[in-house]
This record gives structure tokens, C-alpha cells and sequence, in this order.
């Protein structure tokens, strides 16, 4: 039971060293019940790492991992649906026997175990596969069945480490629909991706997590405020001139994105550009996309990491 | 919900191990193998037990001999079948030519001579029918000369004889009292040869697969090492019983056959106390080498790296075998002490000991308190190693890193 002040997913100042490498420094958030939560960063940010000691896999060096309002412990947590990164399933047994095994991990009574699996495999396209040794599954496949071991107990709380990951765009949209369900029927989740796209569609908050520590931290509007937030598409004839104004993101022949500064005002900019003499034929203002804040945010870092 | 997700992993354990076709090859192997060596020995026993028993009428076939020591009476050959001759040379070559089936040379002094065997091959295993006959021809005649069949049975010293010791007071139990507690020395070997390999890749299928997250948010790990352990003990238990199965039938209804001795179950004397220390000798070895295979599996990637040290743990155990004598003539001593107290050691030594009767209560106490609080922080350390150490799929476990996670 969740003291009432805590939400389902507390971490407060967590700090996680290996070998005296910090690897998460200060990580304080909160996932609010049945709220869809982006947990995003470049590589090695310590994502990972977070969740494996949120989920009682790795002891933390210090500080607060609460589910539910405790440490978690698979006998005592919540309903839980975790896809970890690094997937892995018994791949001797067939497909049913490795479902039904970890339905009854989860509480299952086998012949419901049984029932739900072959319902998920039909739906999920791989009806005739039931009775197949997992190794013999392509690794499409053998996502699929992971996905549905991960859902198969109606979790309360969905913990997805990169769960499009190895999925092709139609298995994507599959992916997609289910957490879609799930989130619908008011299951908490907390996802890892860097499919940005899916955060804008999905997520009601995000947190960025750049060397250890929260970049930054809310709802999609307040990032892309956070940082400055406005973008102006422009279509001309002429020659962008620089300015304090803004920032020149893309520049080929005649199409230009200028990302502005804080507080400047897009009627500014506009009139510059026409006292500049420049022919402005089109003029979109919108918000930083999230990708374009994760490059903005990580970009330096990615390419001195020669990634 | 612990428990039942214990009783979940052993019956998944149990089935797919069960279930997997090499786990059968290579266990019905065993007593398939046992099977055609017994069928071997029965096979070749046959004709020597059927000579055996031919040749105290008729020896099957007929045969020529000639006796330098003069102990072979002609009236017992005749009813073997045999005809004395004189010249040896042309017996020989009657049997090289096909005329004669076998002749024999009884030399001046059969005990220090052998007796010469010449016949017409009839195979591998007919072929020893003539040895038997000649022997038996021979003993026929001496039971004949000494007359009396008592005086020829004490003559061959094949008379019982039963001891009866006593220590401190009391009759001893002798060889009868050893063996009831040694079974269990037995069957902890046993165990351990049998199972030792599946104790140490007991959780590499979870690292090898990547399984390990997934099974850690599900399962507490302690449910999930136990059930696994249980689960090996079972299919252990169904791999004895494939063994010991050939092994018992042979005994029960093919013993004659395959020459196998007679055990007088009467003559075995079960002491109590002995067997129940004995027994948690044997438990107490068993949990502590389990707990040991468990945490080196946990700690190395793979089965491969793994095999070194289980082979440094072998060593440990059968270490006390060399020191037997020493163990037997001087328990007390300072060497049987070290491998008394020894944890490692302690399985062979105290069992041996406790066997003999050379460990006292007191010893036996000690020795057991410690190999159980022992097994205890073994495995608590194994399922520590696994849940903190399994996740590095690819590399060893720092053994500093998981004991300072249980801080």
C-alpha cells in the first residue's frame, strides 16, 4: 500500500558508484500514479542503472527507491511488468512452457497462464508457434513473447527499458498499442527510450538525465520551455544574417530553422530579417521538438564520444 | 506466495530436465552399458558353469591323457570321458590332425607344474571347457584318494569361520556394523560426482540467456536457488535409480549368472546413534558442497571458467583418502585432526571415522554444527552472489562489489 503521501515510484537522492566511478551522482523524481513517465539520456547516463536498483537488482550506494511506498521485493512489490534492456528467455523450452512458467512466477494459476498465453500469441501473430522451442523464433519474435511475459499479470506498474528496441515499425506500432491499453487502464508506466517520437506521443513527463544528474524535469511543455522553446521555420530569398537574436540551426538554399534566444519576441526576428533585406516567403514559429532537445542537450557529448 | 513460487520452480526444473531427450541418452547409457557387460559375463560363465557341471558325469566330449603324478584315478577319468595314453607326442598330434578332441599332460608334481590342455578350438568361451575338465578331473581324483568328502572339503579350507571381538565390554560390530554407517559416505560421493556438474551451471542458464533480470523481479532468488536445488536432488535421485536398477535386477534374478556374491543382510548391525550421525554428516556435506558449486557458478560467466575451481573442490574432498591409514591407526592424531575439523575435508574423514567408530560424540557434534553454520553462509553467500553478481553477464563477479552491497 502506498503511504499516502508517496507516489507509486519515489527516488530521492539516489547515488550509485562502481568501483569508485560515480555513475548516477544525485538523482531525486517521482512517477505519479497512472502517468505515462519518459526516463531518457544518452548512453551510459545511468538509466539503466537506475531502474536495476529502483527494481532491488543492484543495492544503491545511497539514497531513497521506493515502489509503492517501500524498497521493492518481487513478494511484497506491486503487480509489476518489467522489460529490462538485455532480453533474454529459457531458450530450450517451447514457447507455452516458458509463458506459463512465468505466469505462475507471477501468480498465475497455470491454466489461466495457459488460456492468456495462447490468446496473446494469436493476437500477437504467432498462434501456430506455441508449441516451438524459443531458440527457434526469430528475434522479433522472441521479443513478442518477452513483451507478453512482461504483461502477462494485468501489471499495475509497466517498467520498459528501450521496449522498441530489435522491433520492426509494424511490431513498433503493436508495442505501442499494448502500452497504449495498458496506460488506458490506468497502469503507472515508466519507459526508457530514445524514440522521441513515441515520448511526445506517450509521455506525460519526462525527465533528462545528462552525467549522473536530472537535466532536466516535467511535463513535455515546461522542457521545451526549459529550453527556449521556440523555433522559426523560414523559406526566403537572400542571405540569413547572423544575430544575437537567435541561433541558426539549418541553413541550405533558401530554408533556414533559427532557434531563438530566451525571451526574444518572433516579431523582432521577423522585422530584422525584412530591414535585412531579406524575401521572406514563408515564417513558422513552433516549439523545440523533444529530439531536437536531446540532440541540443547530448549533442556535444555524443560527439565526443565519437558515437 | 514463496512457496509456491518454490514449488513452481522445482516442477519447471524437474520438467524440462526430464523432459529433454539427452538427458535420457546419457542416463540410460549407464545401465544400458551395465546391462551388456552383464549380458557379456553371463554369457561367458555359462559354458564353464555348464562344463562344470557336465564334467562330473560326462565331460561332453572324450580325451586322451597321460598322468606323471599318478593322482589321477583311471575309473574317475573313464567317467569323464578319458582314456590314458603314454605317448604324448602322438596324442598332440592326433588332436593337431582331427583325429582326437583333446589330450592332457598331468605332470610329475601338478601343484608346482601346469597341467598341458591340447584341444580342437571350439571358440573363445567353449574352449575353456577343456581347463575345467582337466582341473575338475584332477580334484575328483584327490576327493577319491582321501575318501572321505568332510576330510576333502577341510583340505580345500573351504570351511566358515565367525569372529566374535569385544571393546570396551561390548561385542563389537566388526565388518556388519561398518557398512550401515559407510553407506552414507557412498551415497554423499555419489551425489557429488553425479551432480557436481549440474550444482555449478545450476545459474548460468539465467546469465547465458540473459534470464537474470527478468527471474530477479519475479522471484525472490532464495526460491529460486532452493527450488533449483531441490529440483537437482530429484532428477539425481531418478538417475540412481536408472543405475542402480540393472544392478538390482541382476542381483535378484540373474546372481548365479553373473557370479555375484551372496550378501548375509543378517550380519549387518545398525547402531543407532551412528546412522543419525552419519546421516547429518551427510546432509550437512551435501548442503555445504552445493552451497560452494552454487556460488562459484554464480560468480563466473561461464560453465567453462567455472570448471577449474570445481576441480580444486574435488581435490579438497578426496584429499582425507589418501590419509586413510593415518585416519585408522591414529585418529587422534594431528593430521586425522585437520581433516576432521577441516570443512572441505571433514565430509570423507568424519564420515569414515564415524563409520569405524573412532569419532566421538563430541567430535561428531562439532563437526556437524560447523559444516550446517558453514552451509549457511555459503549459501546465503551464493544467492547474494547470484542476485548482485548474475547481471554481470560477461565478466567475473567482484566479490568486494556484492559484499558491499549486502551493507
Amino acid at each position: 500500500m502506498t503511504p499516502p503521501n508517496e507516489p507509486p515510484v519515489h527516488i530521492q537522492n539516489f547515488r550509485m558508484d562502481f568501483d569508485g566511478t560515480t555513475v548516477v551522482s544525485v538523482l531525486s523524481f517521482d512517477v505519479e500514479r497512472g502517468e505515462t513517465f519518459g526516463f531518457l539520456g544518452s548512453n551510459g547516463s545511468g538509466k539503466t542503472t537506475t531502474l536495476r536498483a529502483l527494481l532491488g537488482i543492484y543495492a544503491p550506494t545511497s539514497g531513497i527507491l521506493h515502489i509503492d511506498g517501500r524498497p521493492f521485493t518481487p513478494e511484497t512489490g506491486p503487480r509489476l511488468g518489467y522489460l529490462p534492456e538485455e532480453r533474454g528467455l529459457y531458450k530450450k523450452e517451447s514457447v507455452i512452457d516458458v509463458m506459463t512458467y512465468f505466469g505462475q512466477l507471477k501468480g498465475l494459476q497455470r491454466r489461466d497462464a495457459v488460456a492468456w498465453s495462447v490468446r496473446y500469441l494469436e493476437r500477437v501473430g504467432l498462434g501456430d508457434k506455441v508449441k516451438t522451442k524459443v531458440e527457434k523464433l526469430s528475434g522479433g519474435q522472441q521479443q513478442k513473447v518477452q513483451l507478453g511475459v512482461t504483461i502477462m499479470n494485468d501489471p499495475e506498474l509497466l517498467i520498459l527499458d528501450e521496449p522498441t528496441k530489435g522491433f520492426d515499425p509494424v511490431n513498433r506500432r503493436l508495442l505501442m498499442d499494448i502500452i497504449g491499453e495498458h496506460k488506458a487502464q490506468g497502469a503507472t508506466v515508466l519507459m526508457v527510450t530514445h524514440q522521441m517520437e513515441e515520448v511526445e506521443r506517450l509521455c506525460d513527463r519526462v525527465i533528462l538525465l545528462k552525467d549522473g544528474e536530472a537535466e532536466a524535469y516535467g511535463t513535455i511543455p515546461a522542457v521545451q520551455n526549459h529550453y527556449g522553446g521556440t523555433m522559426i521555420r523560414l523559406v526566403y530569398s537572400g542571405q540569413v544574417p547572423s544575430s544575437p537574436f537567435y541561433e541558426i540551426s539549418t541553413l541550405s538554399r533558401n530554408y533556414a530553422e533559427l532557434t531563438l534566444a530566451d525571451g526574444v519576441d518572433e516579431a523582432l526576428v521577423l522585422r530584422d530579417l525584412v530591414g535585412a533585406g531579406i524575401l521572406v516567403r514563408s515564417f513558422t514559429t513552433s516549439k523545440l521538438s523533444l529530439e531536437e532537445i536531446f540532440v541540443k542537450v547530448y549533442g556535444a557529448e555524443t560527439e565526443k564520444a565519437g558515437v | 506466495m514463496a512457496q509456491f513460487n518454490l514449488q513452481t520452480v522445482i516442477g519447471f526444473e524437474v520438467k524440462r530436465t526430464l523432459g529433454r531427450k539427452r538427458f535420457w541418452i546419457t542416463t540410460l547409457a549407464v545401465p544400458i552399458a551395465l546391462a551388456v557387460v552383464f549380458a557379456l559375463v553371463a554369457l561367458s560363465n555359462t559354458p564353464a558353469a555348464d562344463n562344470t557341471a557336465a564334467a562330473e558325469s560326462d565331460a561332453g566330449f572324450s580325451f586322451t591323457y597321460s598322468d606323471a603324478s599318478g593322482y589321477i584315478a583311471p575309473e574317475t577319468a573313464a567317467l569323464f570321458g578319458g582314456t590314458a595314453v603314454t605317448d604324448d607326442a602322438a596324442a598332440i598330434d592326433a588332436v593337431r590332425n582331427g583325429k582326437a578332441e583333446a589330450h592332457f599332460v598331468y605332470a610329475a608334481d601338478p601343484t608346482m607344474t601346469a597341467t598341458a590342455v591340447y584341444g580342437a578350438d571350439l571358440g573363445l568361451f567353449e574352449n575353456s571347457g577343456y581347463q575345467t575338465v582337466a582341473r575338475q578331473l584332477l580334484v575328483a581324483s584327490s576327493q577319491a584318494e582321501i575318501g572321505d568328502p568332510m576330510l576333502a572339503a577341510l583340505a580345500e579350507g573351504n570351511v566358515p569361520v565367525n569372529a566374535t571381538t569385544f571393546l570396551d565390554g561390548q561385542e563389537s560390530t566388526g565388518f556388519g556394523g561398518i557398512i550401515p554407517p559407510m553407506i552414507f559416505l557412498v551415497l554423499f560421493f555419489l551425489t557429488f560426482l553425479l551432480l557436481a556438474n549440474q550444482m555449478l551451471t545450476v545459474t548460468q542458464e539465467e546469465k547465458e540467456n540473459r534470464v537474470t533480470e527478468m527471474i530477479l523481479t519475479t522471484v525472490n532468488p532464495n526460491a529460486l536457488i532452493g527450488g533449483k536445488i531441490i529440483a537437482l536432488f530429484a532428477v539425481g535421485l531418478v538417475q540412481m535409480l536408472c543405475f542402480a536398477l540393472p544392478l538390482l535386477i541382476g542381483y535378484l534374478f540373474f546372481r548365479t549368472s553373473l557370479n555375484l556374491p551372496e550378501f548375509d543382510l543378517a550380519s549387518l548391525t545398525f547402531d543407532p546413534a551412528k546412522m543419525i550421525i552419519g546421516a547429518l554428516l551427510a546432509l550437512g556435506s551435501f548442503s555445504l558442497f552445493t552451497g560452494t558449486l552454487v556460488a562459484i557458478g554464480a560468480v563466473m560467466p561461464t560453465a567453462k571458467d567455472a570448471g577449474g575451481l570445481m576441480g580444486g573442490l574435488t581435490i579438497l574432498m578426496i584429499v582425507p583418502l589418501y590419509g586413510i591409514s593415518l585416519i585408522l591407526s591414529d585418529p587422534n592424531g594431528f593430521i586425522s585432526q585437520i581433516f576432521t575439523y577441516f570443512p572441505y575435508f571433514s565430509p570423507i574423514t568424519a564420515m569414515f571415522r564415524n563409520a569405524v567408530g573412532s569419532l566421538s560424540g563430541w567430535e561428531a557434534a562439532i563437526v556437524i554444527v560447523e559444516l550446517f553454520v558453514l552451509s549457511a553462509i555459503v549459501l546465503r553467500l551464493a544467492v547474494r552472489l547470484f542476485r548482485y553478481g548474475s547481471i554481470q553477464y560477461t565478466s567475473k563477479v567482484s566479490l568486494k562489489t556484492v559484499l558491499a552491497a549486502s551493507k
